[in-house]
Parts: structure tokens; sequence; C-alpha cells
């Protein structure tokens, strides 16, 4: 009962997987942001990434807007979620030790999934948008992943050029690479940290709003976000943002290959595996940590 | 005072406690631990609802044993080892008279160690797992058919229109892993070939290298045994990658109506299975389904219909025990045979349920319909599932 595999079916598995790697990359490039700067590891940048989802859904099923031309509606919308966590919430962890800020963002994560469930139910929504897909050659290029793709591309891009290009940007690395000194040169620190988490959260909300049209959106859609985000930092380098992008496509890459050529039922066995041999071989991930 | 006046006081109370109205006793309180919020939370509030509207009806009637049922509940977050937790208190600190199912096979298979231990009686809705009851575990009882039947439709429809090959998927997880194996055994008794089996982990959001692998292998039938959002997103991707089996049927969720609202006209020609439906012509059906939806505002959906059946049936054995006694309640209910709006309860020596029938039900032009078993379809079935790019 075994599938011969055919070079066709490992190219169509290395789209699938180069598709689903951008959405990592794009997710968890916030969640790079917010270590490198604050040194907190957010376990509620999933949940936060369902109320991007759900935001989508809402200014779709309400108002009728098109799902991809909403997304920066929805970015500036959690932007100021983020805002408001850091505000009044997370400036307290920031200098405490690690165990503090996962105990707090682990509370946030309840939090809000549970909010979530008492405001929006837990009955599965769906952004009906786009479905099927583009023939290419012998391959099929699914259309929601596809747009996904050049939308979480194309989000990931800007986000880059605005740390390397804009002031604020530039403030927000010299800050990720050392806080005293970035102090000594005037940089506002705790308005950096609080931009630092609106960004992060709106990128999180990027990525709910792209995965809202692909799969189903419920309160607990988040948390498998965080722990893959999580997983793509490790392998890329702990606050590295280039590493988040690496680290995101071979997520992506590795996941699809092990399901094709071992199991699905495998293919996170395979993902958590890696992390464990990254971490022992290259503890401070493939690019190493922390160098911008 | 004399001894004969005595008398008369002492008779005279008595005979005033004995008429009083139900509820002089204080309510039967049945403790259940319920997944409110969490994973299960939907299907978790169906089931409730459920019980709500059981122990309404009872109580409308004048009670059990005249007196009021009343159920004490507490939320279970879809964790086993919560609801652990709260049957323990359930049972030691609140002492309830009687206790009810949770939701799932998992968190119910975890509490009947609890239940068993303190030697309760313990009727389990939705509790679909035959694994659970061949433990020699003595005082739970199943009512709704085992996972492993949850593919028998779809099997047998496939078999009969001289389909030779079925590919086989499942969430691995308890429920879904034994229907999928279930469905395996009842192919193979009926001729047809295993051409790819594989599980995939909960939460799983990317099919294409799994549904890449199907379309190689290019089976005549496809049976997924999934819970709900992993139908809607293997859907969604078969159409994506153009997987064209004759055949296609998921187990949970292809037979709720929001598998529909999601996927639109894409859930045409997919088959659900499904414990019970609203529209099946069984003892008080449809006066449950109307009560139902004036209750909660809402269809009930199976879930609701099996943890209403399962407090029914409880209640009955109370009824026929005369008591609440475990042991009088358990002896009734292993003998016990009804119809209920669920359709048949039947239990073997293990609390096995072996009387109840699933149906699988087949989305047409937007519309359920029973397209199996013969005797109680609603319609034919639509076959073959047309390619998705000539749809």
């Amino acid at each position: 009962m075994n599938v011969v595999i055919t070079p066709a079916m490992v190219g169509q598995v290395v789209i699938s997987g180069i598709l689903a790697g951008a959405l990592y990359s794009l997710v968890a490039l916030g969640l790079a942001l917010i270590f490198g700067v604050m040194r907190v590891i957010n376990i509620a940048h999933g949940p936060l990434l369902m109320l991007g989802a759900y935001t989508t859904f809402f200014l779709y099923d309400l108002f009728g807007l098109n799902p991809y031309l909403s997304i920066p509606v929805t970015m500036a919308a959690l932007f100021v979620v983020g805002v408001v966590l850091q505000r009044t919430l997370v400036f307290r962890v920031v200098d405490a030790p690690e165990l503090s800020s996962l105990l707090l963002t682990f509370g946030i994560s309840i939090g809000l999934v549970n909010l979530a469930q008492l405001a929006f139910t837990s009955d599965l929504r769906a952004v009906e948008y786009l479905t099927g897909s583009f023939p290419l050659g012998p391959f099929a290029v699914s259309k929601p992943r596809l747009v996904a793709f050049v939308f979480a591309a194309g989000v990931t891009g800007l986000a880059f050029l605005f740390l390397q290009r804009s002031r604020v940007g530039k403030a927000i690395r010299a800050t990720s690479q050392s806080r005293e000194v970035a102090m000594v040169c005037g940089i506002d620190v705790g308005r950096i940290h609080m931009l630092t988490f609106g960004l992060a959260t709106a990128l999180a909300a990027a990525g709910g709003a792209l995965i809202a049209v692909i799969v189903a959106i419920q309160p607990e859609m988040g948390q498998i976000w965080t722990f893959k985000s999580f997983l793509v930092i490790v392998l890329g380098g702990a606050g590295n943002y280039p590493g988040a992008l690496l680290g995101g496509m071979l997520l992506g890459l590795i996941e699809q290959m092990a399901s094709l050529f071992l199991t699905t039922q495998l293919s996170e066995v395979v993902a958590y595996v890696l992390l464990v041999v990254v971490l022992l071989v290259r503890p401070t991930g493939l690019l190493g940590g922390r160098q911008i | 005072m004399t001894a004969k006046t005595l008398g008369a006081v002492v008779v005279a109370t008595a005979v005033l406690f004995a008429s009083l109205p139900v509820g002089a006793q204080g309510p039967i309180r049945v403790g259940a631990s319920m997944s409110l919020t969490g994973t299960y939370a939907k299907l978790g509030n169906y089931q409730y609802e459920g019980y709500k509207l059981c122990a309404k009806q009872i109580n409308d009637k004048g009670g059990l044993l005249g007196r009021k049922v009343e159920f004490v509940v507490y939320d279970d977050q879809s964790t086993p080892a919560t609801a652990v937790r709260l049957y323990e208190k359930l049972i030691t600190e609140d002492k309830v008279d009687a206790v009810m199912g949770p939701y799932s096979s998992p968190v119910s298979e975890a509490s009947a160690n609890v239940t068993e231990k303190y030697k309760k009686v313990m009727v389990m809705p939705l509790a679909a797992t035959t694994s659970i009851f061949k433990k020699g575990r003595k005082y739970i009882f199943m009512v709704i058919s085992p996972s492993e039947v949850y593919l028998e439709g779809l099997v047998d429809m496939a078999a009969k229109r001289g389909l030779k090959t079925i590919a086989i998927i499942n969430e691995d997880t308890l429920f879904a892993k034994a229907a999928a194996s279930g469905a395996a055994d009842l192919a193979k008794k009926r001729g047809m070939e295993v051409v790819f089996q594989e599980g995939y982990p909960k939460g799983n959001q990317d099919f294409s290298a799994m549904l890449t692998k199907i379309k190689a292998a290019n089976p005549d039938a496809l049976a997924a045994s999934t819970y709900f959002d992993d139908a809607v997103a293997i859907t969604r991707q078969m159409k994506e990658l153009n997987v064209n089996p004759k055949m296609y049927g998921v187990t949970v969720g292809g037979d709720l109506p929001e598998f529909y609202t999601l996927l639109k006209q894409n859930a045409e020609y997919i088959t659900g299975a499904t414990q019970w439906e609203a529209a099946l012509p069984y003892p008080g059906n449809t006066d449950f389904a109307e009560a139902y939806k004036k209750e909660f505002g809402r269809e009930p959906v199976y879930h609701s219909a099996a943890g209403y059946a399962g407090c029914t049936v409880w209640a009955e054995a109370v009824r026929r025990a005369g008591s609440l006694d475990t042991e009088k309640v358990r002896e009734v209910l292993l003998k016990l045979e009804v119809k209920t709006a669920f359709g048949a309860f039947k239990v073997d020596a293990d609390g096995f349920q072996t009387a109840h029938k699933m149906v699988t039900t087949q989305w047409q032009d937007g519309k359920k319909v029973i397209v199996w078993p013969d005797e109680l379809a609603t319609g034919k079935l639509r076959f073959p599932m047309p390619p998705w790019n000539q749809r």
C-alpha cells in the first residue's frame, strides 16, 4: 500500500512548503522582534493572531470588505491592541527574569482565548473568499495560499525596510542591541518597546488575516502558531530577524517533506527533533542570535 | 399526653411529610463535568443543553421518585485531567446523588476511573470508544454507536457500487483512530483494498503532502476520520489539488449545518456520519427537536440528542429501580431495552452499546439527506462525485 513518490510529487510538496513557510516567517518575525528588543517570550502571539483572523472575518462578514484589502485595517487595529497590552501589562516584566514574562504572556494568552470564546462563541467561522488552485504545468498552486505568500512576503519585506531604513526602525534595532547605549543616545526606550510590541502584534494580525482565508477560524486556532513561531525563531536564531525568515522557510519545507516521505503524523516529530538537534549543535540558531 | 394521642401525632406528622409536594426531600443532584470552554466547547455545550432539557422535562412532569432533578455542572475546559478532579469533587465534596458523563472519549475514559472507584453508575452519552468499555469497568454505560462503525455507511455504499479501492485518513486521536481502523476492517471484509492509510496530528492545517500521496494512490473512495476544522481544511485542499475519488466521506463535522455554511457548494456530494438526525422516525424525536428549539433557540445536533437520551435513559432506569441505589440502577440498566428520541438503547454485560444505529448523510443542493441505511434513507446517494474542475 506504499505510494511511489515521483519527482512531480516532490515538486508539488516543495511548492506547498514554500507557501506555508512564508506565513511562518511573517508570524515568527513578530515573535523575534519582541524577543530581540525586550527579551520577552510572548506566548500570547498566537492568540493575537487569532484576534487578527476574527477582525478580518467580521470586516468581511459585516461590511463585505475584501479580506486582503482589509489587511491594513486589521494590522492597525491590532497594533493598537499591542500597544495597549505593552503599556498596561508587558512593560512590567521587561526587566524581570524570563519566567515572569512567560507566566504573564501565558496568562494573557488564556485570557484572550477565553474572551474570544465568550465574545465570538466557539462556532467555526470562515472567510470563503478564494478557493481552488492555479494549474502550473503538472503542479497545482493553491490560490489562497499563493496570495497569502505574496502578501506575507510583501508585509515582511516592508517590515524589514522599516527596520533597516526608518529612524524608528533603527532605534528599535539599537535598543535590541544594547538598551543602555540606546538610552544614552537619547532613544526613548519605553516608547520603542511600545512600538515594537505594536508592530509585532500587527505582524501576527497580518498572518491571522491571511490564514483566515485558508482555514476555519475559532478561538483556539492561535496557540499552534505560538509553538510554530517559537520553533522558527529557535531554528533561525532567537532575536535574529533574517534568521526568522530562514527558519520559517525551513520549517515549511521540513514539515511538508517529512509528511511526504514519512507520514503526516511524524512531520511534527521531525520538526521538534530538529529543534533539539539545533539546540545541541548550534544553540544560537542557524544564523546565530542577536546579530542584526 | 397519653400514649394513644402521642401515637396519633406521630402518624399525623408522617402523613403530613409524605404528602408534601415535590422537592420536600430536596432535589436529586446530578453531577457532571462538561467541556464548556476549550477545544470541545461547541459540542460540549450542545450535550449540556440536552441534559438541561431532559431535567426540565422531568421536573415539569412531577420529578423523579417525587423529587426534582438538578444538574451540578463544572467546566473541565475540555481536558481529561481537570474532569478527573471535578468528578472527585462532585462525589466527595458536593456529595451528588448521581453522575452523568462528560463530553468526548478521552475525557470519559479518564473520568470513568473516578466514578468506578466510588462505585457510581455513570451513563456516558458521548463516549464512542470501544476500549473504554472493555477494561472490566462495571458501572459505565454507553449510549451512542462505537467509533468503529462511523464509516460503515460509506464503506457499505462504496462496496455495493463496486468500488475496489479506498484510502483512509484520520486525526491521530483516540476516537478518530478507532473510526479509521474500524473502516479499514470493514473495507477488507467487503473485499476492498486499502491503498492508503495515514494519520495526522491534531491541529494540522496543511494537508497538501498527504493529499498529494492520495492523488498518486488514486483510490475509488476516500474516508476521512475527522473532527471539524480538519474536515473543512481537507476538503478545501482536495479541491486545490484536484483529488477526485468517486466517493468522499468524513465523520464528525460533515453532518453539522456549519459544514455547509463554511464550504458552500464545495460540500456537495460529501457524506457525513451521524448518530442522529431530527428527521429520523424515532419515538418522541419530533417533540424533542421542537422543545429543544424553543428552549435554546437553535436546532439540536446529535450531541444534544445523545445528552438528552442519556439522561432520559438514566432517569428511566432510576424510575424502574425505584431508587438511586447504585447496584439496583445498574441491574436495571443492564437489562433495559428502550427506544428514545435518539434511537434504540441496549447494552451488553460490559455496558457496551449494541442496539443503536448510525446513519450516513450527504449534502445535496444545500440539504442534508439521509442516504444510509436504506430503511431510514430520505433520499438516494448522488454518485459518483464529479471531479472538482468540472463542477
